[in-house]
């Protein structure tokens, strides 16, 4: 198999031998494959490649092979993206944490791809991080085929009530009442799973949408957390503890 | 054929090093045991030597045999600057610089959610004490510019700064005697960003 000029995004790079890269790449039409980049460690005259090998970059990728991991041959950068910076480098990494660890390789996600993107895009802006980050989730969760429907209640299929309040539930989605008996479990209120329906990620409803994907994502993750969250919890820990306002 | 007990066992064991495989590692205890014997008992006698004695320094955290390194305890560093690195290579390179007289820290790794590496496990605690316990009045970070070092940079800064501590960062740019024409361009925005006037 050859494929040339494949738009793709480098979600991870672990050193290989002397002077060569194993990557972990996000592809539009190949989704989640592994490349071996020979040789980008090394110092030429032209410089070297591993600039351009780096996460949150925008990248036209030729490799060919035939085994799981294929070899990289060209790299074309595209233009135009700035940097993430500051903490927005976290929310990135997040995203590429999520993608290692829920996408299978080889099960191409198109949909994804334009998704995670565009995300990028954003958080290279001034796009409010929650925003972005709740609706990747959302694509992510569709993507994987554990589509979450906010505004269907999953017992009844009735649909859902501004007034009432539902829980999560793995197998059904969101089921009016707090839950079965003996496992208490957070509830959220029809008004906010209905402003979520309609991308509405901030303000009043920022807490509950970061709660209920963090509950879902938790269903489907299993029990090894994700390392990036701690990245932000320590963090912010450390500016609470100096300033004693609490914040998030 | 196969090979007697012992021997597998060395070649096994020799498979521990990167990028030694089945192939190399039989030739290299071939080797051993045919031509250098002697040899291989001074790389034996310094392995176990090496893991026995060689621990962490307790300030930098970089490799040593005694508790303080050398260069910690070197009383004509200057002890108000910090150099913030990701491996003891890193000392070296700068150290071979003959640019820099303060101190380092080594954070052997660098923040990596996807490799399981948190704050925790490149000591940015001690970091952190060692910097309000030794009234460090500058810390430099130089760690790599990949998307992993510059989030570990964020990191440190964003811990360091409320405690009245100068953080700066390692300046990117073009390296000497490169092209312009062949550098990629994020390290030229960096450059141009990162541009000085001429004095």
């Amino acid at each position: 198999m050859r494929v040339n000029l494949q738009p793709a995004y480098v979600i991870h790079s672990r050193p290989y031998r002397d002077t060569s890269v194993i990557l972990e790449v996000f592809t539009a039409e190949y989704g989640r494959i592994s490349l071996v980049a020979r040789g980008t460690r090394r110092q030429t005259r032209r410089g070297s490649k591993a600039a351009l090998l780096q996460p949150f970059f925008p990248l036209l990728l030729s490799f060919f092979g035939r085994a799981e991991l294929k070899t990289l041959s060209a790299i074309e950068p595209v233009k135009g993206m700035p940097a993430l910076r500051g903490e927005r480098l976290f929310s990135g990494l997040y995203m590429n944490e999520l993608l290692v660890r829920l996408l299978h390789r080889n099960d191409a996600h198109p949909a994804l791809f334009s998704a995670y993107d565009c995300a990028l895009k954003a958080l290279a802006g001034i796009a409010t991080v929650d925003t972005v980050l709740r609706s990747f989730e959302i694509t992510l969760l569709d993507e994987l085929g554990y589509g979450l429907n906010l505004s269907l209640d999953g017992a009844s299929g009735e649909r859902v009530n501004e007034a009432s309040h539902y829980h999560y539930d793995p197998e059904l989605g969101l089921v009016a009442g707090s839950g079965a008996s003996g496992r208490p479990a957070a509830t959220y209120s029809g008004a906010d799973l209905l402003a979520m329906e309609s991308g509405e990620f901030e303000g009043p409803v920022r807490l509950p949408a970061k709660l209920l994907l963090r509950e879902v994502l938790a269903a489907h993750l299993g029990d090894m957390p994700l390392h990036s969250r701690e990245l932000f919890r320590l963090k912010r820990a450390l500016s609470s503890k100096r300033s004693d306002a609490p914040q998030s | 054929m196969k090979f007697s007990p012992s021997l597998q066992d060395l070649i096994d064991a020799l498979r521990c090093l990167p990028s030694v495989g089945p192939k190399s590692a039989q030739r290299m205890t071939l080797h051993l045991l045919e031509r250098d014997r002697d040899g291989a008992l001074a790389l034996a006698t310094a392995l176990r030597h090496a893991v026995e004695k060689v621990g962490h320094c307790r300030l930098c955290r970089n490799f040593t045999e005694l508790e303080i390194c050398e260069l910690c305890s070197d009383p004509k560093r200057d002890a108000t600057v910090m150099c913030v690195v990701e491996t003891p290579a890193d000392v070296l390179a700068i150290e071979q610089s003959g640019s820099f007289r303060g101190l380092y820290f080594v954070l052997m790794g660098h923040l990596s959610p996807i490799d399981g590496v948190g704050p925790a496990e490149i000591g940015l605690e001690d970091l952190q004490q060692r910097v309000i316990d030794e009234g460090v009045a500058e810390v430099i970070l130089a760690t790599n510019p990949t998307v992993e070092g510059e989030a570990t940079a964020y990191y440190v800064a964003d811990m360091l700064q409320p405690l009245g501590v100068g953080v700066s960062r390692i300046a990117h740019g073009v390296p000497l005697g490169g092209e312009l024409e062949y550098v990629d361009g994020s390290t030229l925005a960096h450059a141009l960003s990162g541009r000085r006037l001429v004095d």
